[in-house]
């Protein structure tokens, strides 16, 4: 019984040696992977970044309208089979579908499908040409161009013997739209990251600069930061994004599109740098360090970066879905990316139209997917600002 | 008693030069746009048919005091707005943009003021059930609602509203009136045929303030209650209702006033799309119109510019307010102990 206790004070005494050694990396892991929701979350999130940075080695075609299918405009999807009352196969199959329109259908185009006639699917087929690593810059002038070619690849997960295969249906233009979608995840991901890294460089060199120096120029600042954050952040874009011209090419749209959310994100962020600069700057840690006679360059890298970089990380993930949001309603109006560039906003145009609901409902696939997206980023940000929260030390 | 008027005026002025500040970007971002009023004015007189010469620019320039430097303009501007309220012509629709914007911009403040205290009367209530119940099966599911608030945009809600609409009764519920009542002056029918349109786009607006009020009251509840305060309440025998209110709720009220200004900012923030999709005769449909097909710049910082002086209004008011109820806050404003 007493050696029952004994081993169990040591048990919890090695926990709490564990806990008080522990690094700040290693706390914030360990909280974070406990808090089942943000896990969940967080494997959605790896799994869609996966389906939008492999997009073209998924989808078999193009998502451009290079890649559209004539025979099949405004199809339905089309969802694999195994088994029917002709047999089991162990390669799945789509029946063959033909097209017809008649007073019947109101004039209409109809499929229909012949269900003697099978079409396989097969793996790792030969399709449509696409880059791998490639990367390009492309602005006006010839000064910041930047290419890297990558290489050339045309296999696919899957694809079809004969005809085509589309999982989540075509567009009117007969563009497939599970490609669309994947691709428009990528899209969205990109304008996304782009902004965010505009804005916090941005909130780094304001916030910074307000919380180094204090005094006048930290309150200069703070006045143009409150101002800039009490217009409402929507209208101000779209002011700012009607100076598009609308010839300009999709790249340059692509880019000025993530410019202008970096530069309407800022000021949050700048006044979280601003506040840990603030609080860590007068800590003893730092008058200890300065006291040993460290240079301030030593402080700042070695005592004050790593002591809120994971607030940092933590923001910016968290700032990550309004990015998002802010593409899609962009876009949405028509002021933000536009076609041939798939984005999650987009896409959700093509769905306004209010003979989609009606007849065409397969449009309405890619918004499930932004809604996931954004419902994971905000469960991972939030688990992780629990995690990082260093008042939130759970009893051990 | 001094020392509050003083923070008034404090904060009065505060609010001006933040006012200043924005309508410098409002005014910076009219100037860039390509092309000034003049030359718009007179390529429009010249797709009627009537030639056009350089010098037919230049006094056009002239007579709308174009051709003064900037900085003049811009002081004018500003002079305008605060001693005659007037913001000018609009120069695609050729019209005063007052006349324009009058009764629009009411029906916004309306829409939007109304979404935001509905948000509020949701939120504070389920906010402290969601942080202070035990099962946690009902805090968990409410977390998730709030998150969906937050991951559906406004316009997607009001979109799915509105196709459900069409699809199950026929009527697309858009606008703000019905056709008969559209163009007529208010009387007790057409408010009834508001009343019986606006729920819609109320609901939408709220949605979203609805889901991040829900977060702060839930955050600032669970904050509070396990401060010392509440336990020395709990010890000497106060519980349920009564302790809430008197204790962890009173104190995450100051905070809440805080955030009323951000939420507004929101709501306006997600006016304009949802406008756009509802088919709202108002200012953010307005804005919308300005930007995205006229190039309307003149129109749009009026509205840009009145929305925020909303927000700032809304944000010192709220300031006064929390100086008032809150005592510590009122201790650092009055001095004294």
């Amino acid at each position: 019984m007493e050696a029952n206790i004994e081993k169990k004070t040591q048990i919890t005494s090695k926990t709490k040696e564990a806990y008080f050694t522990a690094t700040q990396t290693q706390l914030v892991k360990t909280r974070f992977f406990k808090n089942k929701s943000a896990m969940i979350a967080g494997s959605v999130l790896i799994f869609l970044i996966f389906l939008g940075l492999f997009s073209d080695f998924l989808s078999p075609y193009d998502p451009t309208i290079a890649g559209r299918d004539k025979q099949y405009e405004n199809g339905a999807p089309q969802i694999p089979k195994f088994w029917d009352e002709n047999g089991f196969s162990f390669r799945p199959f789509l029946y063959t579908q033909t097209k017809f329109r008649s007073a019947e259908t109101n004039f209409r185009w109809v499929y229909k499908e012949d269900r003697e006639k099978r079409r396989y699917v097969h793996f790792f087929v030969k399709g449509w040409e696409y880059r791998v690593f490639d990367f390009s810059i492309n602005l006006p002038g010839n000064a910041l161009d930047f290419k890297v070619p990558g290489f050339k690849m045309n296999r696919h997960l899957f694809g079809m013997d004969k005809g085509g295969i589309h999982l989540f249906g075509t567009d009117k233009a007969g563009k497939d739209i599970f490609g669309r979608t994947l691709a428009a995840i990528y899209i969205s991901l990109a304008v996304g990251t782009l902004g965010v890294f505009i804005s916090f460089v941005l909130s780094l060199i304001i916030g910074g600069i307000s919380g180094y120096y204090g005094g006048w120029i930290d309150g200069v600042l703070q006045m143009f930061t409150d101002a800039v954050r009490t217009v409402p952040p929507i209208p101000l874009f779209m002011c700012l994004a009607a100076f598009a011209p609308l010839e300009w090419s999709s790249e340059l749209r692509f880019f000025f599109i993530s410019c202008l959310l970096g530069l309407i994100n800022w000021p949050t962020l700048a006044r979280r740098v601003r506040t840990h600069l603030l609080a860590e700057r007068s800590q003893e840690y730092v008058l200890a360090a300065q006291l040993c006679g460290a240079s301030s360059s030593h402080i700042i890298g070695r005592h004050l970066l790593p002591s809120f970089t994971s607030y940092i990380i933590v923001d910016l993930v968290i700032s990550f879905p309004y990015m998002l949001l802010a593409e899609t309603a962009l876009s949405f109006i028509g002021l933000g990316l536009r076609e041939p560039v798939n984005s999650l906003g987009v896409l959700l145009q093509n769905a306004t139209a209010a003979d989609v609901l009606l007849n065409y409902q397969w449009y309405f696939i890619p918004v499930i997917f932004l809604v996931v997206l954004i419902l994971s980023f905000v469960f991972v940000g939030d688990g992780l600002r629990d995690a990082a929260d260093p008042h939130k030390i759970t009893n051990k | 008693m001094i020392n509050f008027i003083q923070f008034t005026l404090t904060r009065f002025f505060l609010a001006i030069i933040t006012l200043l500040i924005v309508c410098f970007i409002v005014f910076s971002l009219m100037e860039l746009v390509p092309g000034t009023c003049a030359e718009r004015y007179l390529a429009f007189k010249n797709t009627q048919g009537s030639q056009i010469t350089y010098e037919d620019i230049e006094a056009e320039k002239v007579r709308l005091g174009l051709d003064k430097p900037f900085l003049y303009r811009y002081g004018k501007w500003v002079t305008d707005i605060a001693f005659k309220g007037e913001f000018g012509n609009s120069c695609i629709l050729r019209m005063n943009i007052n006349e324009l914007l009058s009764g629009r911009f009411s029906l916004s403040l309306i829409i939007s003021i109304t979404a935001l205290l509905l948000s509020y009367l949701i939120a504070i209530p389920v906010g402290i059930i969601s942080a202070t119940t035990k099962y946690k099966v009902v805090d968990e599911s409410l977390k998730f609602i709030s998150y969906l608030g937050i991951a559906l945009p406004n316009f997607l809600v009001a979109l799915c509203i509105m196709l459900f609409m069409t699809y199950f009764y026929g009527d697309t519920m858009t606008g703000l009136f019905s056709e008969e009542f559209e163009n007529v002056p208010w009387s007790a029918d057409r408010v009834k045929d508001f009343l019986s349109r606006a729920w819609l786009p109320i609901f939408v607006l709220g949605w979203n303030a609805t889901a991040f009020a829900l977060q702060t009251v839930r955050a600032l509840m669970l904050d509070e209650n396990d401060k010392l305060y509440v336990m020395a309440a709990r010890a000497r025998g106060i519980s349920g209702m009564s302790l809430l209110w008197r204790y962890p709720a009173k104190h995450s009220l100051g905070p809440v006033i805080n955030s009323i200004g951000f939420d507004l900012n929101r709501i306006f923030s997600a006016l304009p799309i949802v406008a756009l999709i509802l088919i709202l005769t108002e200012a953010g449909a307005l804005l919308i119109e300005a930007l995205a097909r006229s190039n309307d710049q003149q129109l749009a910082g009026a509205i840009i510019f009145l929305l925020t002086a909303t927000i700032v209004f809304v944000n010192f008011i709220t300031d006064l307010i929390l100086a008032i109820m809150d005592p510590r806050v009122r201790k650092g404003v009055m001095g004294g102990s």
